[in-house]
């Protein structure tokens, strides 16, 4: 008998922690929505490294950021570079000096005023190679700054260059307190705790968890209706989705195609389908027979079927690329696709001299873009059917990039998937870098060591002539060599989708990967 | 993750008890391991899984790799069993040549384990003073170090892909091996025939590997049978991490890590490999666990 | 017993040293560096240079050692590549939370295992021995991140009971802790069944039940205490395993500890994290073990250490 009183002892604990378990569902849900709500919660894939605007390297930065410290001149979601602190920008003649006009009455949530000074003292942090900002890059081609009067600042470049104003108007370029600069003596100081102009001022950062931002009453734009934004950061997929269906997040970003379908058909759910600036691509090591050969790089072009990627792999949440650079980048010009056609794939290889087809080893990432191994797999199963015997090797990102950015003498890559994102939204970021035979590594991103004489000079010289049409012309002119002479196997420009609770009004998803939420507010 | 512990624990309580050191007679051990209900189960569902990856190729008219993208992501049905993957692979037959990798890890990681903690742990045991010393601390710094962590770091250095998972796995259970393979072999060196073995001149490494080692045999065995089935765990803990097998490989781990992306719209893809990962590790567990038994002079 | 703790905490002095020998040189065969990492592409060779030199790690790497030595010394933990924020201060933040974790997983898992443990040896080959020994075998069996996600599904999609992912109110922490302990318990449940099986056949039970002493007072306060011997050596190994395999569970649940922070960090390359994270888990490990030691001491009086090892 000594036992079964032990026993209902040890029953009854496992009951309790059952029940304690069931409470705890229990004691959630009867917590009916509140009806003015004052927060509005953003799920994001992953956690910024940094606010400090010379810390700032991805897309989440930029997302969280963007709300706190503003640039100089923002991107509109079709690419026009629109008034933000800068009112007006403008180039002399040589386009090797730029004068900003800048916005009035705006202060920063310090109090301190925005200003010159106050812009070049950014600017001058950022260029600092002491502090070492990332993409210090973007603007170094600055030399002086001369604050012309309290509102106006005029920049000189060391040669002409004409997509300056995208590059002010990147997320990183973003203006803090001079008062807050002041205080991180050391060039290693970082800031946390953002003072920026923007239409939210920065709260609390919770590591690994969110970050929240309330609302700045003094803006100098409209303030914006929702008091509240926390971003979370959930890195799992599916515990992100999880999260917007259970209404714990109100908007998500990065579905999984595969699942934009089934939250779609749930009525308190929208999706929302955005393009991207990123373009997938397969280089080719352009030095290394057999893929010196025009031909047999247009022969991968032909063996795989880029439509059964997008639509089947993708889900539709994709476009096949038509040109080197996504159709929102200026410059672009509609050229493509190759068409899947393994006959003229053969023929191309056969005139080639590799008949017998040619074996190699196809690099890709894994998780870095959009389903990439899943791509990667897809496109071994096509090439195959023309005699390509491609077997996938993948690294994680860290040694991938150490791979790729190798001179060509020591390089082992032949065959490597990529994406790049013509952030900039002008030709100039997306080709030169990465077309260019002067960016090769260890200099650019040309990985592939390619190298097109014309090419070259048509890229070089369209970046500092200032007139917008004769530049335009160049490009089309790069894009259409290029095409033709294929220094990749060109896939697609990735999409991106977010949703959103059916019952947000306002939310911007912009094609550069952010979610914007100082228009939002929440409707019925 | 865990079963390490389990077998580490019977290292610690049951191989020190192996006093008596009886050549252990394989019948006898055989007999009881068939009596034992458990086991047999054990035997049966690592029986299936053997048959099932040598005979793949002719239960399935489909190859692992074979892509059907007009036909991905459907559930089973009489074509495919198990229903197909995002790229219209057939899961069954991915599953099926899946065992053979997930066999060949376990293997393979505890022959590595084996090979090197063994003599690390018989060496320390043997000679006890200085090299022992330094080698227990050598154990205790390995085992402070997460496990786990020591895999990861392993497989970036290396590379991704299976070869390099089972020096991964096998590299994180040596501690283990070292720390077992000592203790039974302290025990051993005070045996009567050890001291005689010396006496009569024979040579240490000769003492070591004719004598003391295949008394221990026992522990290492049962040892094994467990890390076999953590490995599967760790493996598969890698491939979640994208850190496992190089696509398009039918590794568990990896088929499990990509079915989860489609969790929602075709749960078998995340279902059938965790059961299949499941069902394996139970099964050297329960083998191991008779094995133990079987191997025990006090329980048999 | 104070020699003893002292000359422990001694060991432990080495094996610290070796564990940070150990990271230090690991993470830096890793390829890659931290610069090209944390900015991929846009890398240029001037910011690979600055972050290199910022981070020392264009010295030598002996020297290299003996800035990260020193600074530790000094109570410095380094800084991080990724955020350049004070490593000390992430931890101080991170590793609260995965302890939290740790602690609630292992008291779930003792409270279920010893008493599912514990009753099923009272009540060998019982219906609820049967299926508890069951579902033991399959909680060790099962891939921790595959059960996350299956009770991820199943409590906060398709019930609605608990929060899917985050943290916040405590059942934020129900399903990570569980899913976390499920192996421990069921280990722990089957270590206590044969502990206690063993225990239930000593003489001074048997003595104890000829003595008429009631089956309750035998079973408690004779067998369950020496039963818990092997037991608390379980859970300090466990307390370690559950700090480094929150790993997978802290990746389904979104839960913000140091376990997927380590993970996160070896592939930025971010080596001030790793090493300082990987230091102070192999400290606390240390600790815990040494204080399942002591306890152990308390249970069992016929262990002495003063003298022995």
């Amino acid at each position: 008998m000594g036992t079964t009183t032990l026993r209902k002892v040890a029953v009854l604990s496992l009951v309790l922690v059952l029940a304690g378990a069931l409470l705890a569902g229990a004691a959630g849900q009867p917590e009916e929505e509140v009806v003015v709500r004052d927060e509005i919660v953003i799920a994001m894939g992953a956690e910024p490294e940094a606010l400090d605007p010379v810390a700032m390297t991805s897309a989440p930065a930029a997302t969280v950021s963007e709300h706190v410290s503003q640039p100089l001149i923002y991107m509109e979601e079709d690419g026009t570079l629109a008034p933000l602190l800068a009112t007006d920008w403008y180039a002399n003649e040589d386009g090797d000096e730029w004068t900003l006009e800048l916005r009035e009455g705006v202060t920063f949530h310090d109090g301190e005023p925005f200003n010159a000074e106050a812009v070049k003292a950014n600017l001058e942090r950022f260029l600092d190679p002491d502090v070492g900002a990332a993409y210090a890059f973007l603007i170094n081609r600055i030399q002086e700054m001369e604050v012309v009067d309290e509102h106006t600042l005029r920049l000189y470049l060391d040669a002409p260059f004409a997509p300056m104003a995208s590059h002010l108007s990147h997320s990183f370029v973003a203006m803090i307190s001079p008062a807050q600069i002041a205080e991180l003596d050391d060039p290693d100081d970082i800031t946390d705790a953002p003072i920026g102009t923007g239409p939210y001022r920065f709260v609390e950062w919770d590591r690994g968890s969110s970050i929240t931002v309330e609302v700045n009453e003094d803006y100098w734009g409209d303030i914006p209706e929702i008091p509240r934004v926390r971003f979370n950061f959930i890195e799992e997929d599916s515990a992100r989705m999880v999260a917007l269906e259970t209404g714990e997040a109100d908007v998500v970003m990065r579905v999984p195609p595969v699942d934009a379908d089934r939250l779609a058909a749930e009525p308190d759910i929208d999706v929302v389908y955005q393009t991207s600036v990123r373009q997938i691509y397969i280089g080719f090591n352009a030095q290394a027979e057999p893929f010196d050969d025009p031909r047999v790089r247009r022969a991968f072009n032909y063996a795989v079927d880029k439509e059964s990627i997008v639509a089947d792999i993708l889900r539709d949440n994709a476009f096949v690329a038509d040109a080197p650079i996504p159709d929102a980048v200026f410059g672009h010009t509609s050229v493509g696709p190759y068409e899947h056609d393994p006959d003229r794939a053969r023929e191309l290889l056969a005139e080639a001299g590799y008949e017998d087809g040619i074996s190699f080893t196809l690099y890709h990432p894994t998780g870095r873009y959009l389903l990439d191994s899943t791509i990667a797999e897809a496109v071994q199963a096509q090439l195959a059917q023309v005699g390509l015997d491609a077997s996938l090797q993948t690294l994680e990102w860290g040694s991938y990039i150490d791979m790729l950015d190798t001179p060509l003498e020591d390089a082992e890559h032949e065959v490597y998937m990529l994406g790049w994102g013509t952030v900039t939204l002008d030709a100039d970021y997306g080709l030169y870098a990465l077309l260019h035979s002067s960016q090769a590594p260890p200099v650019g991103n040309n990985y592939g060591f390619y190298g097109h004489d014309e090419v070259d000079e048509l890229l070089a010289d369209a970046r500092v002539i200032p007139d917008v049409d004769q530049r335009e012309a160049m490009y089309h002119e790069a894009i259409e060599l290029l095409w033709e002479d294929a220094p990749w196997l060109f896939l697609h420009n990735e999409g991106q989708i977010n949703a959103q609770r059916a019952n947000v009004e306002g939310v911007i998803h912009h094609p550069l990967e952010n979610v914007s939420v100082w228009n939002a507010r929440f409707g019925d | 993750m865990s079963t390490e512990l389990e077998s580490d624990l019977t290292g610690a309580v049951e191989g020190g008890e192996h006093d008596e050191q009886h050549e252990p007679e394989l019948k006898a051990i055989a007999r009881h391991l068939f009596k034992n209900r458990a086991a047999v189960v054990g035997m049966v569902i690592i029986g299936i899984f053997l048959l099932g990856a040598i005979f793949a190729p002719l239960l399935t008219p489909y190859g692992p790799t074979d892509t059907a993208l007009g036909s991905s992501l459907q559930g089973p049905s009489l074509d495919h069993p198990l229903g197909t993957d995002e790229l219209g692979r057939d899961l069954f037959s991915r599953l099926l040549f899946g065992a053979r990798i997930s066999v060949m890890i376990g293997l393979i990681s505890v022959v590595i384990g084996v090979v090197i903690g063994v003599p690390i742990g018989a060496i320390s045991g043997y000679y006890g003073g200085a090299i022992d010393l330094f080698t227990q601390r050598f154990i205790d710094i390995m085992i402070a170090f997460p496990g786990i962590l020591l895999a990861i770091i392993v497989v970036t250095v290396l590379g991704v892909g299976v070869e390099n998972v089972m020096i991964a796995t096998g590299l994180a259970s040596v501690p283990l091996y070292a720390r077992l393979v000592r203790g039974s072999v302290l025990s051993a060196k005070e045996q009567t025939y050890v001291h005689a073995a010396k006496a009569a001149g024979i040579r240490n490494s000769s003492i070591i590997f004719r004598h003391i080692l295949p008394n221990c045999l026992g522990p290492i065995i049962v040892q094994s049978t467990f890390q076999i089935a953590t490995s599967i765990l760790w493996a598969a803990g890698l491939g979640f991490l994208g850190l496992g097998a190089q696509a398009p490989t039918p590794e568990w781990g990896a088929i499990l890590s990509r079915g989860r992306g489609y969790m929602r719209v075709a749960h078998h893809l995340t279902t059938f490999p965790g059961v299949a990962i499941l069902l394996m590790v139970l099964g050297f567990n329960l083998i191991g666990d008779g094995l133990r038994d079987a191997l025990d002079p006090k329980t048999r | 017993m104070y020699r003893y703790v002292i000359r422990r905490l001694l060991l432990t002095i080495p094996v610290l040293v070796g564990v940070s020998l150990l990271v230090f040189f690991m993470i830096r065969l890793l390829p890659g560096d931290p610069a090209r990492a944390l900015a991929g592409m846009q890398a240029s060779p001037e910011f690979i240079e600055q972050t290199r030199a910022r981070y020392y790690l264009d010295e030598p790497l002996p020297v290299q050692y003996g800035i990260f030595v020193r600074d530790i010394l000094r109570g410095d933990l380094g800084q991080s590549t990724f955020s350049r924020r004070p490593v000390a201060l992430e931890l101080r933040i991170r590793f609260p939370r995965t302890l939290q974790l740790a602690v609630t997983a292992l008291a779930i898992a003792t409270v279920v295992g010893v008493s599912a443990g514990v009753v099923s040896a009272t009540k060998r080959y019982s219906l609820f021995d049967n299926i508890s020994m069951l579902l033991a075998l399959i909680g060790v069996a099962a891939p921790v991140f595959w059960l996350a996600l299956m009770l991820q599904l199943l409590f906060a999609v398709n019930l609605g009971w608990l929060p899917s992912s985050g943290i916040g109110t405590w059942r934020h922490m129900v399903l990570p802790s569980v899913t976390l302990g499920m192996a421990s318990a069921g280990l722990i449940a089957r270590i206590t069944r044969s502990s206690m099986l063993d225990v239930l056949r000593q003489d001074y039970i048997m003595t104890a039940r000829a003595k008429g002493l009631v089956e309750q007072i035998v079973v408690y306060k004779h067998a369950f205490k020496n039963a818990l011997i092997p037991v608390v050596t379980v859970m300090g190994l466990q307390f370690g395993i559950l700090l480094g395999g929150a790993v997978l569970t802290e990746t389904v649940f979104a839960w913000p500890g140091v376990g997927r922070l380590l993970v996160d960090s070896i592939l930025r390359r971010d080596y001030p994290v790793v090493q300082a994270t990987v230091l102070v888990l192999a400290l606390s490990f240390v600790l815990i073990n040494l204080i399942v030691d002591i306890i152990y001491a308390y249970l069992d009086p016929r262990i002495t250490y003063d003298g022995a090892s």
